[in-house]
This record gives structure tokens, C-alpha cells and sequence, in this order.
């Protein structure tokens, strides 16, 4: 018995220090990418990535507990007008309105997961689906939030001071990018903490069987209204974020069909990834339709068409390809598999190393 | 007033039917297939485009076009099921791959009509000229016709699927796939039954409703709201179908004129909402399960 803990615990480790390496290069890569990429373009692309795959990261984080919301798009949208109230009308700065509406989409979710999460199954995707279609009228019918031309003019971030650098003005696109990534890293801290916590380990067990987590003495209703609130918050931040990036915000940005595509996005990327697949599956999209931009009309008919060869070849997403085969394996023989794949692949490539084989 | 009122009723029952037409169909491949088809409303404008091709353009006498426009979209369906579906239906994880397929057929399709005919909606001449009157209502013959029709076919749908050896098929896989394949029914032949017959009342639905309402590209955007009336009804249940269609038929025409702007369709989306919140099966129907994921 304690041999075999320590085994686990070996191979956890193991498992651990190849992550944090992995992601330590992947840290340094994004963070050199301005100094390289010099057209804005390509940075603009890069920020609506990391929004995107943040967003899809929510939707796996409901999927886990075995919930399919309709209502990203609806908690980005709230996020996006309130920080953008906070900011037109009572002058805020943005570095008090982007925590401020994180904190208000949290409250928002709690009033309404209070009410929707008990449902779970197809009462849940309509419910959020309803409330999808409402927030979208709510915000185009009322004239607190500006009617169907939205709100515009919304001010940039206040330029910030830090330590041993020159102020941050956020005239270009590149001090937007950092911050995006600042986000994203502690999104991605977050949803890890909370994963690997016990709340994961409940979300999973209520994602796999509901009756048998609930036997167990799980309380679902609260463990799904966590991951809710959660989802919901973070897809406020985001909305923040877009509000004061775009500087105008119309409804129709926020209707039930960009929430569609954020889920293609999650589930192309590969589902059992809470955190990988979505980045993974964003970025590949995204790179293959500006692939295709070649042609404006003809380019949506080749990207559905490579989602749906996608779904059809590859139902586990695109990270599935790694753990193709057996499944429950020791997470350790993966990262030695993969090494050995891109052995593989620099050896058919590299003719330098397979004459030295 | 009393004549303005029967003028909105018989409006919104127009409008009702073609929310229950293309409800019933969607019904049809969610409740026995296990699609959560979302391409489906596409189907719908493709069957417009045929009948106002063959209408305007080639001048085809309009019920020859209306066959047209129902049996190629469900041969269409047909063809997306065995080429796609099917493949997706024998994976784990169906449900939602089957979504994001279904989410790539649609902007598939919509693009792809969009490229064809433009964005500009059209007009599809009216069939029968002449107004009918009843008491204080007059009524378009056109409406008259129509509404018959559409009438006719769910009554024909209940036939099918009440009466017929297929239908009773379909509604055993509808109850237990296992089951039903263990009483020598052919599943896979029954999914796509059901996706055919749904593709049909789509695009009969769009050839049939495109004189009153005319043809635009946008027209295929609206599966989520059928989506919406499947589910208030009752998934599986074609009476709960009907009644939430007509429902949101009557609510759509009558909101349009009494309370013009958003807040009688959020008002709706709430009552909605309400219902499904306090009877999760719908009208008429049985609770789901928490579905496979």
C-alpha cells in the first residue's frame, strides 16, 4: 500500500514538473511574441484567441458537471455593459469597472443559477438558451444600455505605472496583449486551483453520474452552482476586457449564436481538456480561417467543412490525438509517448539526425 | 375591432403553423434520432429558394414546386445523415459531436445559399388572388389554401406515425432504441427515417409559408426559437408541438401590433421561461433524464 502511494506520488510529480516546464517555454514563447510580431493585425488576432479560448474554457468547466449552458455569450455580454456603464456613466476607472463587473456577472449568476441549475439535462440548455435570448433584448430594448447602438466611446485603461518600466500607455495594440495574457494566466491558475482541489474531483464525479456523485454524499446543486457562478464570472472578466478593447459595444455581439461557436471551439480542442483543449482548438480555427481569408465569401463553407471532417474523424477533439488508444494510462508514459513522436517526426525530417542514428 | 382582432388570429395562426410544422419535424429526428439538429432551420429556407426558383424563375406551376421543394430538402437529409450522422451516431460522446456538426452544417448551408442568391429577401407572387369573407373577416384565399395544406400534412404526419408499421417503429426507437432493435427493428434505417421526414416537413414548410412571408437568406436563423417551441411543447409529443406553436404564432402577430418594440418578446421569452422552469418536460411531456454527454 504505501509503496504504491509513493509510486502515485512519483509520477504525479513527474507528471507536474513536465507540465510546469511545458508551460514555463509556452509563458515565454507568448510573452516574446510582440518582439517578433510586428504587424497589429496578428496581435489583435492573438487577443480575440486567448478571449475566445477563455470563453470556451467556461463551457468546459460546465460540461464537466455534466451541464450545457447556452449563456456564455449572455454572462460576456453583461460583463461587457456593466463595465461599460461603470465607465461612460460614473466615470470609473477601468481598473476598478473590470473587477467591479466580474464581481456583478458573479451576483447576476448566483441569482439565476439559484433558480436554473437544479435543472439538469435539456431543461438547463433551454433555460440559458431563454436567457440568452433575453439578455440580448434587454439590452436593445432599454435606453440604459444605449438600445440596439449599443454603447460606444467607452474609454481605453488608464495608463498604468509599474516598477522599473516606462508608464503602459494603451495606445497600440501590444499593452492590450499583455494584459489579455495577465488575464489568461490567472484564469487558467484559477480554473487549475479549483480542478485539482476537491470542488474538482466533485464536478467530475457529478459530470460521470449524478445519482451515483449524489449517493456519495456530493451535494450537486451547489457543487454546479459554483461551477456556474465560476463560468459566468470569468466570462464577465472577459467581457470587460472586449468592452474596453473595442471601445463600442452593439447587442447583437452578444446574441445565442456566438455562444455556438464557442462551443465548437471547446469541443473541436477536445473536451477531457479542461484547459489545453480550448487554446488548442481556438487557435487552430482561428489559424485556419485566416488560412482561408483568401476569398471573404468562400471561406466560413471550408472552415465548416474542416469542423465537421473534424468531428467526424477525430470525435475525441484535436488533443484526443494524444491519448489516442487505451485511456486510463499513467499520465508519465504520455509525455514519453509524445517525446517520442517528435523524435520520430524530426527524424523523418532531420536527415542530420537519422544519419547520426 | 372585432374585425382587426380576427385579422390578427388568423395572421398568427399562419404564422403558428409554420412554427408547428417545422417544430413537428424537428421533434420528429430530436425524439428518435437524438440529433439536437441545429442546421435544421437552413432546411426550411432551402425549401423557399426551391419554390421561389422554380416560382419566379422558371415559371413551374406551384404545387409541382411545392413537391419539388419538399422532397429535395429531405433527400438532402437524407444524404447528410448516411454521409455524417451515422458516423457520429456509432462514437462515444454522440450528443455533442452530433451538435457541432450540426452547428458546421449550418453555416455550411447558410453561406452557401448566401454566396447562390444574394442577400436581398424576395417575394414569391401570391398563388390564388381573391379574398374570402367570412362575416366581418376577410381573408386572403392564398391564406386559406395555405393554412388547409399545412393542415393536411400534419394530419398525414399523424397518420404515419400512429397507423403505419414505420411509424409505430419510429416510435418504439423514439422509447428504447435497445429495446426496438431487440424486437428486429433496423435503428439506423429508423434515424434515418426520421431525419428524412423532419427534412421534408422543413422544406414544405418554407415552400409552403413563402407566399405569405417572402424568402430571405435570414430565414434559416431560426432554429433556436423552433427549437424553443419543441421544447415548450413537450420533446416528443406532436400535440404539445401544435399548441406552442399556435401559441407562439398568436403571441408573435398579437405583440406586433399591440405592443410594438422588445418588451412584449421579452415579456414572452419570460413566460416561456416560467413554464419550462415549473414543468421542465414542457407542456405535454416527460421530463428528461440528465442526458448522455
Amino acid at each position: 500500500m504505501d509503496n504504491l502511494r509513493k509510486k502515485c506520488r512519483f509520477n504525479r510529480n513527474n507528471l507536474r514538473s513536465g507540465k510546469l516546464i511545458g508551460l514555463f517555454i509556452l509563458a515565454i514563447i507568448l510573452v516574446l511574441v510582440p518582439v517578433v510580431v510586428h504587424n497589429p493585425y496578428y496581435i489583435h488576432l492573438l487577443i480575440m484567441v486567448s478571449m475566445n479560448a477563455v470563453l470556451a474554457m467556461t463551457f468546459i468547466l460546465l460540461l464537466r458537471t455534466g451541464l450545457i449552458t447556452m449563456a456564455i455569450a449572455g454572462f460576456w455580454g453583461i460583463g461587457a455593459y456593466a463595465s461599460a456603464l461603470l465607465a461612460v456613466r460614473l466615470h470609473l476607472s477601468f481598473w476598478l469597472a473590470l473587477p467591479a463587473s466580474t464581481v456583478i456577472t458573479g451576483i447576476i449568476a448566483l441569482l439565476l443559477g439559484y433558480l436554473l441549475v437544479r435543472r439538469g439535462g435539456i431543461g438547463f440548455v433551454i433555460e440559458t438558451l431563454v436567457f440568452a435570448f433575453i439578455i440580448v433584448l434587454v439590452f436593445g430594448t432599454f435606453d440604459v444600455f444605449g438600445g440596439y447602438v449599443g454603447i460606444y466611446n467607452i474609454p481605453r485603461p488608464d495608463p498604468i505605472s509599474l516598477p522599473f518600466l516606462a508608464p503602459i500607455e494603451f495606445t497600440s495594440k501590444t499593452p492590450y496583449y499583455y494584459l489579455m495574457l495577465f488575464l489568461v494566466l490567472i484564469v487558467v491558475l484559477v480554473f487549475s486551483a479549483f480542478y485539482t482541489a476537491w470542488t474538482g474531483r466533485a464536478w467530475r464525479a457529478i459530470g460521470l453520474s449524478p445519482r451515483l456523485a449524489e449517493s456519495l454524499g456530493v451535494n450537486i446543486f451547489r457543487y454546479r452552482l459554483l461551477a456556474f457562478i465560476i463560468a459566468a464570472a470569468v466570462a464577465g472578466l472577459m467581457g470587460s476586457f472586449f468592452a474596453h478593447y473595442y471601445g463600442a459595444i452593439i447587442p447583437s455581439t452578444f446574441g445565442p449564436y456566438k455562444t455556438l461557436y464557442v462551443q465548437v471551439y471547446a469541443i473541436l480542442g477536445g473536451v477531457n481538456f479542461a484547459i489545453l483543449g480550448p487554446i488548442i482548438g481556438t487557435l487552430l480555427m482561428t489559424i485556419a480561417s485566416e488560412f482561408l481569408r483568401i476569398s471573404k465569401e468562400v471561406e466560413p463553407i471550408v472552415t465548416s467543412l474542416i469542423v465537421i471532417l473534424l468531428v467526424m474523424f477525430l470525435p475525441d477533439g484535436i488533443m484526443g490525438l494524444i491519448r489516442r488508444g487505451q485511456r486510463p494510462q499513467s499520465p508519465a508514459k504520455n509525455i514519453t509517448r509524445v517525446a517520442g513522436w517528435i523524435r520520430a517526426f524530426l527524424s523523418t525530417t532531420n536527415s542530420d539526425s537519422r544519419d547520426r542514428k | 375591432m372585432a374585425s382587426t382582432l380576427a385579422q390578427l388570429v388568423v395572421d398568427g395562426l399562419g404564422m403558428g403553423l409554420v412554427y408547428v410544422l417545422l417544430a413537428s419535424g424537428i421533434n420528429l429526428i430530436i425524439a428518435i434520432s437524438g440529433i439536437l439538429f441545429i442546421a435544421y432551420g437552413q432546411f426550411y429556407m432551402l425549401g423557399a429558394y426551391i419554390l421561389w426558383g422554380l416560382v419566379v424563375l422558371l415559371k413551374v406551376p406551384f404545387f409541382i414546386s411545392l413537391c419539388v421543394a419538399t422532397v429535395v430538402p429531405a433527400m438532402l437529409g437524407g444524404v447528410i445523415y448516411r454521409l455524417i450522422f451515422q458516423r457520429i451516431q456509432s462514437m462515444q460522446r454522440q450528443f455533442l459531436n452530433g451538435i457541432v456538426a450540426s452547428i458546421g452544417l449550418m453555416v455550411l448551408i447558410g453561406q452557401a445559399a448566401l454566396l447562390a442568391f444574394g442577400t436581398s429577401s424576395r417575394g414569391v407572387p401570391p398563388v390564388f388572388t381573391g379574398m374570402l369573407n367570412v362575416g366581418v373577416v376577410s381573408i386572403s384565399f392564398d391564406k386559406v389554401v395555405l393554412i388547409m395544406l399545412a393542415i393536411v400534412v400534419l394530419l398525414g404526419l399523424h397518420f404515419l406515425l400512429q397507423k403505419t408499421n414505420v411509424g409505430r417503429a419510429m416510435r418504439a426507437v423514439s422509447f428504447n432504441p435497445d429495446v426496438a432493435a431487440l424486437q428486429g427493428v433496423n435503428s439506423s434505417r429508423i434515424y434515418l427515417g426520421a431525419m428524412v421526414v423532419g427534412c421534408a416537413l422543413a422544406g414544405f414548410a418554407g415552400g409552403a409559408m413563402s407566399p405569405m412571408f417572402g424568402v430571405s437568406p435570414q430565414m434559416g436563423m431560426t432554429t433556436l426559437l423552433v427549437l424553443l417551441v419543441v421544447v415548450l411543447g413537450g420533446i416528443g409529443s406532436m400535440t404539445g408541438a401544435i399548441i406552442a406553436g399556435l401559441i407562439l404564432g398568436l403571441t408573435l402577430s398579437f405583440g406586433q401590433y399591440f405592443i410594438s418594440g422588445g418588451l412584449a418578446q421579452i415579456f414572452f421569452f419570460i413566460v416561456i421561461g416560467l413554464i419550462i422552469f415549473f414543468r421542465p418536460g414542457g407542456l405535454l411531456g416527460q421530463p428528461a433524464e440528465e442526458m448522455p454527454l
